[in-house]
C-alpha cells in the first residue's frame, strides 16, 4: 500500500492489507464526464466569505469545493455528478446557482 | 436512398462504436453495449468540420459508416443535422468473433467497400475522418480512402478552413515544440482530423422529432470485412509488407563514472551538466533524402552498422 | 422557481398540441408512463437529458420486479438481470462487531422471483425501448429547461435546451427524478429540504462470478442483498452490499443535514465499511470499477408534493416516492407503479377531454388503492424511526453486545442472566429498558 493511503490510524490501513486504498484522482478516473463548455454550477465565493459552516466542502461527494486562503470557496464543475447535495446542504441564499449540464453532456454512469 | 443533391460533396466517414466497453478483467472479454456507442471525439470533429465545408461551399454533406444498427441512433442524429446518412451493414460486433474478424479485417478492402457505397452519389470533393478511432485505433483508413479515390491526403490535422476556391482547403497540423505547419490541400482529397478544437453541433428538436422515424438506408458490404488481407481485387499495385523482425536497437553500455564524490558521478551518469548536440535541421527535403538522412544517423550512432542494400528503402513520393 | 408564474409564455399559440403528452425524465417512472401511454394509442414523447436512458441514475440495486407483471408477462425471461437475490442479511455494526439476520428462500430464486439486481444503465434501457417499442417517442440528450404556459397560467408544455425547443402537449408528466426542477417550478414542491434528502454514495467493484459465488454461498444466478446498520460513524443512514453477475455493489446512504455537519468525507465512510472485519473478507481483491453518488427523497408519505396540478402532474421521485422503510430502499417499483398510473390518469383525462388538475385527480385515487401510496402511508412513520438517534447510534451497539454477552463463553465465571444482561448493557449505551420496549412497539407499529 502507498504511504498515502496506508497510514496507520487514518482509517484507511487494511485489515491483512488486503484492501488497497485509493486516491481520490483515481476514484474520479473510473468515472465517465463529457464536459460541456458552459459552467452548469456556479458559486459566489463573496457569498461564501461569510458563511460559517462551509458545509459543501466536506459533503460534495466529487470534491469540487475548496475553500481559498481568503475563505472564499473555488469551484470546478467538470467532474460533477449532478447529485444536488451541495445546492441543499449550502447555508447561504445566493451562493449557489444549480442547473443541469447541456443535453448530453455531464456524467454518465455506465454501472449506475 | 436519400435524394442525390446538387453542389459539391463533402463525405464525413466515421466509426460509430461503444466509447467506453467493458473489458472482463479476467478473460479479456470485450463487452460492448449499444446504447452507449457514439462519436469518438475525433469522429465528432470530422462530422463538425464536415457541416462547415459544405456550408462554405454551400454543398451537402454525406455521413458513411461501416456498423451495425446500433449505430443507426447516431446516423438519425447526423441526419437531424441536415446530413444524407448511409451505413454498410457489417456484422454485429456483438461477439467477440465477430469482433476480432473486424480487427483483423483489411482497412484496404474497407476503403475499396466506402468507395463503391459512395458512388451513386457521384465524386467527393472532400472526405473527412477522425484521426483515429478508439477501438481500431490505426488511423489507417483515411490514407487507403485517399488511395482508392486517387485523392490528395493531409492527416492528424487540428484545423481545416475553405478558401475562396473549391478545389483548395487550407488545413493546420501539429508540430513537435508547440509549432504548427499550414498544407494546401487541392481537392478532392481526404482528410483526418484531430478530435480537438471544435464541437459538433447539435440539431433541433424539431429535426431530431422528424429524423426519428426514418429509416436509416444500409448497403451490403462487397467482400465486407473479415476479407483477407492483400487480395482486393483489380486494385492498383499493391505495397507488401512481408513478415518482419520488430526493431530494436541495441542498448548501449554506458561505463560507470570514475571519482568518490557521489554527486559527481550522478552528474556524469546523467549528463546532467553537458552541453548537448544541437538538434539537426535537415530539409525541407525529398522522402529518399529524408530516409538517407535518418540512416545516416543511424549509423552514426551505432545502431545500425552497414549500409542498406539496394534501393529496397527508396519509395515513390506520393501525389 | 417559487410559486407559479402565470405569465402566458410568449410565441404560445393556441392551436391544437403537437402531441398528447409529453414526459420528461427517461428513469423507469417516465418510461413506464409514456409506455402506458402509448399502449392507450396516445401520441407521447419522453425527453431525457442523458445520452441514453440511465446514463445519469444511480441506484443501490435491487429492482423488486412484480410491478413489471403489467408492462411484459413474463418478464423474467427477458428483463437484464444480474442475478435473482435470494438471500437478504440485515447486519447491526460497530466498528468491530456485527450481528446478522439472515433470510434464504428458495422461492425468491424461481419465477416470478422476489427481487433482481441489475444495473441502471441496462435496465433503464430496457424499459425505454419497451416504451418506443409501444410507439412512444425517445429524445435522448435534451433537458426539459422550463415549462410553457397559456394565457390562464395552465401548463401546455416544456422548453428544452435545443433550437425549435419548445414540444407542447395536453399533459406534462414530470418524472425527472429527485432533484424535480420541473415540480418546483410548477410550484408543487416546496424548495429542497435538506432534511428529507440522503446521499448515496456507490462503488461498483470488479470481483470475478465464481468468487462471488464462493464468498456469499450462491450458486449461478443467485444474489445476496445485504443492508447495514451502524457503519456511518453515528451518520443517520446505512451500508449496503449487493452482488451482480461480476461485481458487487457497495455503498452509504447518509442524511444530508448531519453529513454536512459531521464534517466527513463520503468516501471515507466507504472505506470503513470496506475495512471492516464482517465486510472486508467478502471483498479482498476487488478493483473499483465505477464510483457515483446520487440524491434519494426519504421523507416518505409526509413530504410528498402535491401530485397534479392543471396540465401537469408529478410521479416517481420527482414526488418523494421512494420507500426507504429502513434500510429497504425500494425506489424502482413505486417509480413504475406510479407511472403506469400516471399513463393511466392522463389517458382517461384525454378520453374525457379535461386535463386539468380536477381531470387528472384520478392519479392520486389510483396510487391510493394500489401498492404505491398504500405502502408508503403504512410505512409513514419509518423513516422517523429509522433515522433516529437512538437506532442509529445506539442499539447497533446494543445489540452486537448483548449478543457479544451471551455468545461469549466466559468460564468459570456464571453466565449472567438474560434480563440482567440486558439492563447492563443498555445502561452502558444509555438506553433504558423503557425506552426499549417503547421502541420494540413502535417498530412493530410502523412494521408490522
Ligand atoms: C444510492 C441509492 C440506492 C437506491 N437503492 C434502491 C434499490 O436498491 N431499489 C430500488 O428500488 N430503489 C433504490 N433507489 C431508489 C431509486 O433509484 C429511485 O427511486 C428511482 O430511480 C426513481 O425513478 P424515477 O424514474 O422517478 O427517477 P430517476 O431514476 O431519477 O429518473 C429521472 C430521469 O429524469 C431525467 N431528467 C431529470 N431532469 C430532466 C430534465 N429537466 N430534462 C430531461 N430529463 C431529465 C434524468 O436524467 C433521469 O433519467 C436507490 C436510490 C439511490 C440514490
Ligand atoms: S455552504 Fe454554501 S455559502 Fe457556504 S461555502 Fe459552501 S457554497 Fe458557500
Ligand atoms: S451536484 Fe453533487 S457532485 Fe456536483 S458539485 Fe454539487 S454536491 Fe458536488
Amino acid at each position: 500500500m502507498s504511504a498515502a493511503g496506508g497510514v496507520p490510524g487514518s482509517g484507511h490501513e487494511v485489515p491483512g492489507g488486503t484492501w488497497r486504498g485509493i486516491s481520490f484522482e483515481d476514484r474520479m478516473s473510473t468515472v465517465e464526464f463529457r464536459v460541456g463548455e458552459r459552467a452548469h454550477i456556479t458559486v459566489d465565493s463573496d457569498v461564501c466569505r461569510s458563511c460559517t459552516t462551509k458545509a459543501c466542502v466536506t459533503a460534495c461527494p466529487a470534491n469540487l469545493f475548496a475553500p481559498t486562503s481568503e475563505g472564499g470557496i473555488l469551484f470546478n464543475y467538470e467532474e460533477c455528478f449532478e447529485c444536488g447535495t451541495c445546492y441543499m446542504v449550502c447555508n447561504h441564499e445566493g451562493a449557489i446557482t444549480w442547473t443541469y449540464p447541456d443535453g448530453g453532456l455531464g456524467v454518465v454512469f455506465h454501472h449506475g | 436512398m436519400d435524394d442525390i443533391r446538387p453542389g459539391p460533396m463533402v463525405v464525413a466517414c466515421i466509426r460509430i462504436t461503444d466509447l467506453r466497453p467493458q473489458i472482463e478483467p479476467l478473460s479479456g472479454t470485450v463487452v460492448r453495449e449499444p446504447w452507449s456507442t457514439g462519436l469518438s471525439p475525433p469522429d465528432a470533429a470530422a462530422l463538425e468540420y464536415s457541416f462547415r465545408i459544405a456550408e462554405a461551399w454551400s454543398g451537402h454533406v454525406v455521413v458513411i459508416t461501416a456498423a451495425p444498427p446500433s449505430a443507426d441512433a447516431v446516423l438519425r442524429d447526423a441526419r437531424a443535422l441536415g446530413a444524407t446518412v448511409l451505413r454498410i451493414a457489417v456484422g454485429s460486433p456483438s461477439s467477440d468473433q465477430a469482433y476480432m474478424d473486424d480487427l483483423g479485417s483489411d482497412e484496404r478492402a474497407m476503403a475499396g467497400m466506402i468507395v463503391a457505397a459512395l458512388a451513386p452519389f457521384g465524386r467527393p470533393s472532400l472526405v473527412v475522418c477522425g484521426d483515429r478511432s478508439s477501438d481500431r485505433g490505426t488511423g489507417a483508413l483515411p490514407a487507403f480512402l485517399a488511395h482508392e479515390l486517387g485523392a490528395a491526403q493531409a492527416l492528424g490535422l487540428v484545423a481545416i478552413t475553405t478558401t475562396d476556391q473549391e478545389s483548395m482547403v487550407v488545413a493546420e497540423r501539429r508540430l513537435d515544440g508547440g509549432w504548427r505547419e499550414r498544407l494546401h490541400v487541392p481537392c478532392p482529397a481526404v482528410c483526418s482530423v484531430e478530435g480537438a478544437g471544435v464541437r459538433l453541433r447539435r440539431a433541433s428538436l424539431t429535426a431530431t422529432l422528424a429524423a426519428q422515424r426514418t429509416e436509416i438506408p444500409q448497403v451490403t458490404a462487397a467482400g465486407g470485412p473479415g476479407t483477407t488481407r492483400g487480395t482486393h481485387p483489380g486494385g492498383p499495385a499493391e505495397v507488401v509488407v512481408g513478415p518482419g523482425r520488430p526493431f530494436r536497437p541495441r542498448t548501449r553500455v554506458v561505463p560507470a563514472p570514475d571519482g568518490d564524490d557521489p554527486r559527481l558521478r550522478l552528474l556524469a551518469l546523467t549528463g546532467a551538466l553537458v552541453a548537448h548536440d544541437p538538434p539537426t535541421v535537415v530539409g525541407p527535403i525529398d522522402a529518399a533524402g529524408a530516409a538517407d538522412a535518418l540512416l545516416a544517423f543511424l549509423i552514426r550512432h551505432g545502431y545500425l552498422d552497414t549500409e542498406p542494400v539496394g534501393e529496397e528503402a527508396a519509395t515513390e513520393g506520393t501525389r | 422557481m417559487g410559486k407559479a408564474d402565470v405569465v402566458p409564455t410568449p410565441g404560445v399559440s393556441s392551436d391544437t398540441p403537437a402531441f398528447d403528452a409529453v414526459v420528461v425524465g427517461a428513469g423507469p417512472a417516465g418510461s413506464a408512463t409514456a409506455l402506458a401511454l402509448a399502449r392507450a394509442g396516445r401520441s407521447v414523447v419522453l425527453v431525457e437529458r442523458g445520452p441514453f436512458p440511465g446514463s445519469k441514475n444511480v441506484y443501490g440495486g435491487v429492482v423488486y420486479g412484480r410491478v413489471l407483471d403489467e408492462v411484459v408477462p413474463g418478464w423474467w425471461n427477458e428483463v437484464p438481470v444480474e442475478r435473482w437475490v435470494v438471500r437478504r442479511s440485515t447486519m447491526m455494526m460497530t466498528g468491530t462487531q456485527s450481528l446478522a439476520v439472515d433470510y434464504r428462500s428458495a422461492a425468491w430464486g424461481e419465477a416470478p422471483y422476489n427481487g433482481m439486481t441489475t444495473v441502471r444503465s441496462r435496465f433503464d434501457n430496457w424499459l425505454a425501448t419497451k416504451a418506443v417499442e409501444a410507439g412512444a417517442q425517445l429524445v435522448t440528450s435534451t433537458v426539459a429547461t422550463g415549462l410553457l404556459r397559456d394565457g390562464h397560467g395552465r401548463i401546455v408544455g416544456v422548453r428544452t435546451d435545443r433550437d425549435q425547443g419548445e414540444l407542447r402537449a395536453n399533459v406534462v408528466v414530470a418524472c425527472d427524478g429527485v432533484n424535480s426542477l420541473l415540480a418546483k417550478e410548477a410550484g408543487l414542491m416546496a424548495p429542497a429540504e435538506a432534511s428529507h434528502h440522503t446521499l448515496g454514495v456507490k462503488e461498483v467493484l470488479d470481483l470475478p462470478g465464481h468468487v462471488i459465488d464462493e464468498r456469499f454461498g450462491l450458486r449461478r444466478d443467485e444474489g445476496v442483498d445485504i443492508e447495514m446498520l451502524g457503519c456511518t460513524r453515528g451518520i443517520p443512514g446505512g451500508g449496503f452490499l449487493y452482488t451482480n453477475s461480476d461485481t458487487v455493489s457497495l455503498g452509504v446512504v447518509l442524511s444530508l443535514p448531519h453529513l454536512a455537519e459531521a464534517k466527513v468525507r463520503p468516501e471515507e465512510l466507504i472505506a470503513d465499511l470496506k475495512n471492516h472485519p464482517s465486510v472486508a473478507p467478502y471483498l479482498r481483491g476487488a478493483t473499483l470499477r465505477e464510483y457515483a453518488a446520487h440524491l434519494i427523497p426519504e421523507g416518505g408519505y409526509d413530504t410528498m408534493p402535491t401530485m397534479v396540478t392543471d396540465g401537469m402532474l408529478v410521479a416517481g421521485d420527482a414526488a418523494a416516492m421512494t420507500l426507504a422503510a429502513g434500510l429497504w430502499l425500494e425506489g424502482v417499483n413505486f417509480a413504475i407503479g406510479s407511472g403506469l398510473a400516471a399513463g393511466r390518469a392522463v389517458d382517461r383525462a384525454i378520453a374525457a377531454g379535461d386535463c386539468s388538475a380536477k381531470g387528472l385527480a384520478s392519479y392520486r385515487s389510483d396510487l391510493e388503492g394500489q401498492f404505491v401510496l398504500a405502502d408508503h402511508k403504512r410505512f409513514r412513520k419509518a423513516p422517523a424511526l429509522v433515522l433516529s438517534e437512538r437506532i442509529q447510534q445506539r442499539y447497533p451497539g446494543l445489540i452486537c453486545d448483548l449478543v457479544d454477552g451471551m455468545f461469549t463463553v466466559t468460564n468459570p465465571v456464571p453466565k449472567p442472566g438474560g434480563v440482567r444482561l440486558t439492563r447492563s448493557v443498555a445502561a452502558k449505551h444509555g438506553v433504558k429498558l423503557r425506552q426499549l420496549a417503547a421502541d420494540t412497539v413502535r417498530a412493530l407499529r410502523v412494521f408490522g
